[in-house]
């Protein structure tokens, strides 16, 4: 198993108050795994991807990303961020080797390093542009060429794709799977929308309202490559909508919680 | 052409009105005409005399923000991504930040006399400010997310500081700057007005003509005050639109 992680719980403290955004979660991802997360907004989904990313540390509980504990930040676990969070100050290229840079890398092996990525994501003619003159689609997949350019073992992915609208959204999602299957990379993947997660993911992980507790655990069986088109079939249907069902119940619960 | 045009339009009718005026006999006699400035200016220059001045002023300024500026903006990055440094600066600089700085001329001469050197810390002392400020608030404003990116893809404190810090508040720094350059024309003027010791500098020609009642030589180094301020701004927005060529042109200094 490449992520273990072992009854991993997580408090907020605002003010008075205690928030207790994960709850006792354990959780395998075995190498190679694409698995997605959903869960009612606020479910600590977000939390426990920073918690392994080594941004938040753990109330109780460990995590083992490839034997080794998670105790910071360490390019071992590449993170996409919900905003991206490209540096505007670096063309596309420098944006793609920056990790490179920091490595102490020699220019020339990053170049050429940012130009394999970026023609895996298709941009490379944009290797000199800045990101403020990129589409938001464009935007992701420089900052997925940047992810996968210092070659981390899992990528960590916070609703990466949440604010593109939803024909650039599809695009991405079946470019993600073309990407993942050439780079067969691990992948823990955060989103809210429940075809996306069914259409990427080889496991699906249903989170409770908060706390957040993993309700269900559901191997997809649909056969990859996934074209588009697999949304249309009957067998998808009954994933997504099982997930539905299993969400319905907590996004409810959230809600009653937020009114009360 | 068509936009430098436009942009000349009105200081060369004001220019035009004023000639008109002055030939007319409609202004007292201290508001020389432009075509007598023009021509003391042209004499200045020919003879070097402006030239002299105007190298000593530009000395004095330039010297005084430079250092002011480099240690301001140095401090004020180190503050921001520093805590222990804020601690110490923060405090210092908000308690001294409102006292006008003109008004510790009287301690600079008393310490250096009347040179080159008190008018050169004076100009330090201020231009500090604006570029302290502006670099620690161009720090703080940084996206965490930026700094969580470079964590993630590995970087040490100390490269998360040069290539994620420093260039994201260059910005703010800009901003700064300016306003330092700004300063450093004003603190130049008044300090040399105050007293020289060796009879030199627009700010002392200033004072001098007009003592002397020679009100085309007290225009003719105003304008070139102005000139030489107008020019310097420039430089540094060609400057900084190289630096900055990353922000869309709508954010440009």
């Amino acid at each position: 198993m490449i992520v273990e992680v072992e009854r991993v719980s997580k408090e907020f403290v605002r003010g008075e108050q205690r928030v207790r955004a994960v709850d006792d979660v354990s959780l395998s991802v075995g190498q190679g795994e694409f698995v997605t997360m959903v869960g009612p907004s606020g479910c600590g989904k977000s939390t426990l991807l920073h918690l392994l990313g080594g941004f938040l540390e753990a109330s109780s509980g460990t995590m083992r990303v490839a034997g080794n504990v998670v105790s910071r930040p360490g390019p071992d676990r590449g993170m996409m961020f919900q905003d991206l969070a490209l540096f505007p100050w670096r063309t596309v290229s420098g944006n793609v080797g920056w990790a490179l840079e920091v490595q102490g890398r020699p220019a020339r092996e990053r170049d050429e390093i940012a130009e394999r990525y970026l023609q895996l994501v298709g941009l490379r003619s944009f290797k000199n542009a800045y990101p403020h003159e990129l589409s938001g689609g464009m935007k992701q997949r420089v900052a997925l060429a940047r992810l996968l350019a210092f070659d981390p073992a899992v990528l960590l992915m916070d609703e990466p794709f949440g604010s593109l609208d939803a024909q650039t959204r599809e695009l991405m999602q079946e470019e993600l799977q073309r990407i993942w299957s050439e780079t067969r990379k691990t992948v823990l993947f955060v989103t809210h929308d429940i075809d996306e997660a069914v259409y990427l993911g080889d496991r699906v992980i249903v989170f409770t309202a908060r706390p957040g507790r993993i309700k269900a655990d559901i191997q997809v069986d649909l056969p990859r490559p996934r074209p588009i088109e697999v949304k249309k079939s009957t067998a998808f249907f009954d994933h997504r909508n099982h997930v539905w069902d299993l969400l319905r119940d907590e996004v409810l619960r959230a809600r009653a919680e937020e009114s009360a | 052409m068509r936009r430098a045009l436009e942009a000349l339009a009105l200081p060369l009718s004001v220019i035009a009105i004023w000639e008109v005026l002055a030939a007319a006999g409609a202004l007292p006699r201290y508001v020389s005409r432009p075509s007598a400035i023009g021509a003391e200016l042209w004499q200045l220059a020919r003879s070097g005399d402006i030239v002299e001045h105007a190298a000593v002023s530009l000395y004095r300024s330039m010297t005084g923000l430079l250092i002011g500026a480099l240690s301001g903006i140095v401090l004020g990055l180190l503050s921001g991504a520093i805590r222990p440094v804020a601690i110490f600066f923060d405090p210092l600089v908000a308690f001294t930040n409102p006292v006008p700085k003109i008004a510790i001329l009287p301690v600079l001469i008393v310490w250096f006399g009347i040179t080159d050197t008190s008018k050169i810390v004076l100009i330090a002392i201020t231009t500090f400010y604006p570029c302290f400020l502006a670099a620690y608030a161009g720090v703080r404003q940084v996206q965490p997310a930026w700094i969580w990116a470079a964590r993630n893809m590995g970087a040490r404190a100390d490269q998360v500081f040069l290539k994620v810090l420093v260039p994201a508040a260059m910005p703010h720094v800009v901003g700064g700057l300016r306003i330092a350059l700004a300063l450093a024309f004003i603190l130049m003027f008044a300090s040399e007005a105050i007293g020289t010791a060796h009879r030199a500098g627009l700010g002392f020609l200033v004072i001098f003509a007009e003592s002397g009642g020679r009100f085309d030589l007290m225009l003719s180094a105003i304008a070139t005050i102005g000139l030489l301020g107008f020019a310097a701004d420039r430089l540094l927005l060609v400057a900084a639109r190289r630096v900055l060529r990353w922000q869309p042109e709508v954010f440009r200094a």
